[in-house]
């Protein structure tokens, strides 16, 4: 009966990840696409870099569901520190944007460029698998519609293996929706298409900041 | 030199006023036939205003003919167009609502007039969630003609036409900048523009992009919401809160700065150059339009007088080398009316470059100004008539 309960969840989290998919790609993609745009060409290393990006994720996806597991249904739902931990979250992203897709200001003091990094033409982008790592843990931890769905569920099941579980298949079913980044592999990397993606990292980053920001002083200020 | 106005490009040679007139006869009776609708209407002013439209679009064509040059006589008319269709639209929503704000219960019921600037965000939600990310209708209404597929449909129509010479016939928006443009004699930031011009031109795609991935992101128009310039001169959000006041802020900068200021500092349409997304997206269409600005290699100088005068920077010294414009060039005529080599020309796709460019000039103007009397040209008989209608004593 237990393993029913089990397979039945499974199957549950798995349908909701299939079905949410597409919402987790568009709450994914401002992170993943520049980050990925400003990489080197290749269906090999994008593989690779998407594998570990998902691989992160998922680690988030299960600190998640611990948690909440442990603490219980009220973290996605009312938690005090809900606020606080989206806006420090969306914070962190801007940073990660940053650093990972445009690279840190010293280093371009440093190296003696002549022009600012950002508008920087011809540079050869190099592969940063660290950069993989560091957004998809904070995609994986971040709270988007789907995953308080699912969280709400995880919740409220039996085990702490349970509610892992819950979320592997959950992760499972909205990593498939993901296969289309690997397409921009195949993207040529001009120093123009490099350049749009350093860019629009930026842009991103400061979206990021400005929500971030406005989550936290939301929060100071109503409480 | 390089620095000066375009207008002190030498005079082509021009058409014989018989040829001219019989060349101008095609689109006057276009014309007419676009504006006998409004004829068929009660009011004086609705003739009046068509009337105007009818000489002004014909009179403007039949210079083009007569003196070989394009640029110029678009400008008039896309001048007129970019001043007179804020006049006009602030005019009908004070008209019918008091104020240019859209309220909010509009805005729930689905009444939003749709701008194809929108267009590209609502791209990406309609594919995976089925759903159209702007607060208007799909078919027309009574009370919002303007709607979704309406507005799609015309821009898709004359975006086969035209390629990206949507630009610079009939968005009702890039006219105000080119206004501004035209004023001053000589431009003050030339160094800035020809040093950052290929970072510049980059700008408006990084914001398509951006606003793609957010609009999707958020399920909101952003680009509507937060960026465009245009809001400060048609209707916006009403401020009723931090959040829509800081998006005024925001719309009222973006216009005195990039419509306003720089084009008068530049001599360039900043806003369409260096910011719009809309015009990024548009600038694909550039790929499958069968119309383009070629240059005949055997002929240029390298005098680079085509890439100063170039208003949206859609030239560079390679790209001049290879005997082509970019994919941003909106196809205004600028280059090739400067060129005192005759160097830059006019070319239709599949056919030998510098044969009979003239040809290809005529067959791009039948189709671009057609397209502009009927878009435009309606936007402008509506303003002249609110105009006439306004004035003391008519």
């Amino acid at each position: 009966m237990a393993a029913l309960s089990l397979s039945a969840s499974a199957g549950e989290a798995l349908v909701l990840g299939l079905a949410t998919g597409p919402v987790c790609l568009a709450t994914c993609g401002p992170v993943v696409v520049p980050w990925m745009m400003v990489q080197p060409r290749g269906l090999g290393l994008h593989s690779r870099q998407l594998l570990l990006f998902l691989a992160a994720r998922l680690a988030g996806y299960m600190v998640f569901a611990a948690a909440v597991w442990m603490v219980g249904s009220t973290i996605p739902r009312a938690w005090v520190g809900r606020t606080w931990l989206m806006g420090g979250i969306q914070l962190l992203l801007a940073v990660g944007l940053v650093v990972y897709a445009v690279g840190w200001p010293h280093r371009r003091c440093t190296a003696a460029r002549s022009t600012s990094r950002l508008v920087e033409i011809g540079e050869t982008p190099r592969p940063m698998m660290s950069g993989a790592l560091a957004l998809g843990f904070l995609t994986g931890i971040n709270l988007c519609p789907p995953f308080l769905v699912a969280g709400v569920r995880a919740a409220e099941l039996e085990h702490l293996s349970a509610a892992l579980l819950f979320f592997v298949c959950f992760f499972a079913g909205t990593a498939v929706w993901f296969l289309p980044f690997l397409s921009m592999g195949f993207v040529q990397r001009t120093p123009a298409v490099v350049t749009v993606a350093r860019i629009v990292a930026v842009m991103l980053a400061c979206w990021y900041g400005f929500s971030g920001v406005s989550i936290l002083i939301e929060r100071t200020v109503y409480g | 030199m390089a620095s000066q106005s375009i207008s002190v490009a030498p005079p082509k040679a021009f058409r014989g006023v018989g040829r001219s007139i019989l060349l101008t006869v095609p689109m006057a009776l276009w014309a007419l036939l676009m504006f006998t609708p409004a004829f068929q209407k009660a009011g004086r002013d609705e003739h009046i205003g068509a009337l105007v439209v009818i000489v002004f679009m014909t009179g403007l064509f039949f210079m083009m003919m007569r003196t070989g040059e394009t640029y110029r006589w678009r400008r008039i008319f896309f001048v007129a167009l970019g001043f007179l269709f804020p006049f006009g639209f602030i005019a009908a929503l004070i008209a019918e609502r008091g104020t240019m704000s859209i309220p909010i219960s509009r805005m729930v019921s689905g009444d939003t007039p749709f701008c194809f600037m929108v267009t590209p965000s609502l791209i990406l939600p309609a594919a995976f969630a089925r759903t159209i990310i702007f607060p208007g209708s799909i078919l027309p209404t009574a009370s919002n003609p303007h709607s979704i597929a309406i507005m799609i449909g015309v821009w898709f129509a004359m975006t086969l036409v035209l390629g990206k010479a949507w630009c610079s016939y009939a968005c009702f928006f890039g006219g105000i900048e080119e206004g501004f443009a035209a004023l001053p004699k000589r431009r003050r930031l030339h160094r800035f523009v020809t040093k950052y011009g290929s970072t510049l031109r980059l700008i408006p795609w990084a914001i398509l992009v951006f606003v793609v991935l957010v609009s999707a992101a958020i399920f909101e128009p952003v680009y509507c919401m937060w960026l465009c310039p245009f809001k400060a001169v048609t209707e916006f959000p009403a401020v009723r809160n931090v959040e829509t006041a800081i998006q005024m802020g925001v719309f009222v900068a973006l216009f005195v700065g990039l419509v306003v200021v720089l084009p008068y500092l530049t001599k360039k349409r900043t806003q369409c150059g260096f910011f719009c997304p809309f015009g990024a997206f548009q600038s694909l269409s550039n790929k499958i339009n069968l119309f383009e600005i070629r240059f005949d290699r055997t002929k240029c100088v390298d005098c680079t007088l085509c890439q100063t005068s170039c208003p949206t920077v859609a030239l560079s010294k390679d790209s001049i080398a290879e005997g082509k414009t970019l994919l941003n060039c909106m196809k205004c005529g600028a280059c090739v009316d400067v060129c005192k080599k005759d160097a830059a020309v006019w070319h239709l796709k599949g056919t030998p470059v510098a044969v009979k460019p003239e040809r290809a000039r005529l067959l791009f103007l039948y189709g671009a100004w057609a397209m502009a009397t009927m878009f435009g040209g309606s936007v402008l008989a509506g303003s002249v008539s609110t105009i006439i209608h306004w004035l003391p004593g008519m």
